[in-house]
């Protein structure tokens, strides 16, 4: 059955049509990400209005390609001009730029550009191999153990994408309100429409996406007169650079421990909802870093600086959509388009998504692939057209771009007061974003309040009354655990402050393992009961070191 | 006395509450369907407020425990200046969008942008002019033609 599925899939996905689409995107994808200002997300964002006219596989395989693109993208100007193009190539730059400046700027580029691609190949094994698992732990869900994951989507979202914790929250629950306005899905009846008829059908999720990201993000990049005259990138010197491909590669698998490391780091970031490439890259290079036997060489442009943020981007992708193919919770935002692109085509993600729609869910793993080796043939030939888009100033690309949105958005349901929703969108996310709102969590919670309210609705019906559902809540084990890890991950951003600083921080760890375990515990089946004990007994464990230390946060105390 | 940002927006943000709040009474109460309409809405509704005050308390604490903000170099308006302009033009091919139609409106809206924004000189006009007749005509040709979406037309030049 499962090869019946992968034959048919990768008939679909090796189409001539679909493979013309998919070089497309990822070339859009590796322009767009090489430019700074221009995230993954609004590429992917921009896509979107290409998508409808096309078949499920056609659309979700050539945003995949941008995607990929665009993760591999962000490296070329970070290691040219040590500008990261997106935030997920930031860290690539700390090495990147100073080996190009060294005088191996074709080695620093094959080293990004094979580190992406076999960091982006490893998730993409873990995501064959893991969405099905997932999912079927998925099957598990009842309606209050879905409800509690989308809090728990919210909370993380809320808290790793803003600087104050309160204002993510904020955002994330605007973005439920928003989703709220219009006939609500349970009962038909029409919600804060103050007597419009526009507003019965509610705002359709795609203009509101496209005005809160793109639309604010091109007045933020043209708010300096001056330097929106500019054009994007001056002195970049990349005439005659020839990627070194081959060295790369044996430089790569001589350093093979760290390409894993990154990777998994890449993957386990992807899964986290919200957590992108620009945390993974991060983690990834601080990783290497402290595992190194010579860390004062990073910064001066060492390979495995450049190794382990780029294979950890690219595996992020991978990460996130095995929580959005599994769950059907985004692990992103851009995951978070793609949901919605499922949705353009009616098609609901769910734990059930795999098993009834193999043939799409087997294409996004394969398109997933083969983006990859897109990627590879596409980087050569992109980086001769980064220097030819470098040299436009921003005004006049955000002009087009503008231009561009409204005819999208009109085009996705051929009328005009979607216009107006991007309009009235895009000055709600500009306005959120200079007063410090982040967007992330209010496109989360867009995405996620029908499903939220939907679930919340089905559970009270099955418990009977509130108070037997707020029971049900605490004494279902998965909904428990996702409470559990939606509390803790309210309180992290204290923790990340107070780390190394205040002794409460030395039992946060412990405590969030010994409160899963309790979940754990009472779930079925022995292995489930088996990672119990060891979360339990490496609570002790970590509470017994501690101890002996005398409860020292610092690391030279301890010395 | 000076008054916080976060001040500022948590005040609306609770004013914005209320407002909700008291049209949340306006949502049908129907006699099927075991949660009601209404009642997703206020739970949020109560959420957001009780995060606003929260924001409100600890912008007022900051307040009092940090010195004096500096004020931006910059005057507001001059600040602001680019991006209110563009949401203006926006706004401008919004509403002239049943008279001037995609192609029309969208080529003047582009035109109008580069030229308030770009260098005022008259190579730079024919330059925006092309850009935007280019830009526009091939994005207009690809969703009317290979998207084959109908595109707002205009009463001026009916395409």
């Amino acid at each position: 059955m499962i090869i019946e599925n992968v034959l048919f899939a990768a008939q679909e996905v090796f189409h001539w049509k679909n493979l013309g689409l998919m070089f497309v995107g990822t070339t859009a994808g590796l322009i767009a990400g090489s430019i700074p200002g221009f995230t993954i997300t609004m590429a992917v964002v921009l896509t979107l209005p290409f998508t409808f006219g096309l078949s499920p596989v056609e659309g979700l395989s050539t945003m995949i390609g941008v995607f990929v693109g665009g993760l591999s993208g962000g490296l070329m100007s970070g290691m040219l001009t040590g500008i990261p193009g997106t935030p997920s190539s930031i860290a690539t730059t700390f090495d990147g730029f100073p080996m190009a400046r060294n005088g191996r700027p074709g080695l620093a580029l094959g080293l990004g550009v094979w580190s992406s691609f076999f960091g982006g190949i490893f998730s993409a094994v873990l995501l064959v191999t893991l969405a099905p698992s997932l999912a079927k732990i998925g099957l598990e869900f009842g309606p209050w153990d879905y409800f509690a994951l989308v809090l728990f989507a919210l909370t993380i979202t809320a808290s790793l994408s803003g600087e104050i914790l309160i204002k993510g929250i904020i955002a994330g629950l605007l973005g439920l309100l928003v989703a709220s306005v219009g006939e609500d899905d349970i009962n038909g009846v029409a919600r804060f429409t103050f007597g419009s008829e526009t507003l019965e059908s509610g705002f359709d999720f795609l203009p509101v996406l496209i005005g809160l990201f793109a639309f604010s993000q091109l007045l933020s990049d043209v708010q300096d007169r001056e330097k929106a005259r500019q054009p994007l990138m001056t002195g970049v010197e990349a005439k005659g650079i020839r990627v070194e491909h081959l060295a790369a590669i044996r430089m790569i698998i001589a350093r093979w421990f760290n390409l894993v490391r990154s990777s998994l780091i890449g993957v386990f970031t992807g899964v986290l909802p919200a957590a992108g490439g620009s945390i993974s890259n991060i983690l990834a290079y601080d990783q290497a870093k402290k595992a190194s036997k010579t860390p004062k060489e990073f910064g001066t442009g060492i390979p495995d600086g450049i190794i382990a943020p780029e294979s950890a981007n690219n595996a992020t992708a991978g990460g996130a959509l095995i929580t959005m193919m599994a769950l059907g919770i985004p692990g992103d935002v851009v995951t978070a388009v793609m949901l919605g692109a499922l949705l353009i085509h009616n098609v609901q993600p769910s734990p059930t998504f795999i098993t009834d729609n193999p043939d799409l869910a087997y294409a996004i793993f394969i398109a997933f692939f083969l983006a990859h080796f897109i990627m590879i043939i596409m980087q050569a030939f992109c980086l001769r057209a980064f220097l030819l888009v470098v040299r436009i100033p921003m005004y006049m690309l955000a002009a087009v771009i503008l231009a561009y949105c409204a005819i999208g958005v009109f085009a996705l349901n051929n009328i005009q007061d979607d216009i107006w929703t991007l309009f009235v969108f895009g000055l709600i996310g500009y306005g959120m974003k200079l007063l410090g709102f982040p967007l992330a969590p209010m496109i989360l919670g867009v995405v996620l309040g029908h499903v939220a309210e939907l679930n919340l609705s089905r559970a009270i019906s099955l418990s009977g009354t509130a108070d037997q559902f707020l029971l049900d809540m605490v004494s279902r084990p998965w909904a428990l655990f996702f409470l559990i890890v939606a509390a803790f991950s309210i309180i992290f951003p204290w923790y990340q402050k107070a780390r190394e600083a205040a002794a409460w921080t030395l039992g946060y760890l412990p405590a969030l393992m010994v409160c899963l375990a309790v979940p754990l515990a009472m779930m079925q089946g022995w292995p489930r009961t088996l990672i119990a004990v060891v979360l339990a007994l490496g609570a002790v464990y970590l509470l017994v070191q501690s101890a002996r230390r005398g409860w020292s946060v610092s690391t030279n105390d301890a010395a | 006395m000076s008054v916080s940002r976060d001040t500022i927006v948590a005040i609306l943000l609770l004013a914005f509450c209320g407002v909700l709040w008291h049209a949340s009474y306006d949502i049908e109460i129907t006699n099927y369907g075991t949660m009601a309409s209404a009642v997703w809405p206020r739970i949020i509704i109560v959420a957001i407020g009780a995060f606003s005050a929260l924001l409100l308390l600890t912008s007022l604490k900051q307040r009092h425990e940090t010195v004096a903000e500096q004020a931006p170099s910059e005057p507001f308006f001059t600040r602001y200046r680019n991006a209110a302009l563009i949401y203006a033009l926006f706004l401008l091919f919004l509403m002239t969008l049943p008279t001037l139609g995609m192609h029309l409106g969208g080529t003047l809206f582009v035109f109008l942008s580069l030229t308030a924004r770009g260098r005022p000189a008259p190579k730079r006009i024919f330059l925006h002019a092309a850009v935007a007749i280019v830009s526009i005509g091939a994005m207009w040709s690809i969703f009317t033609f290979g998207l084959r979406v109908i595109l707002p037309q205009g009463e001026i030049l009916p395409i």
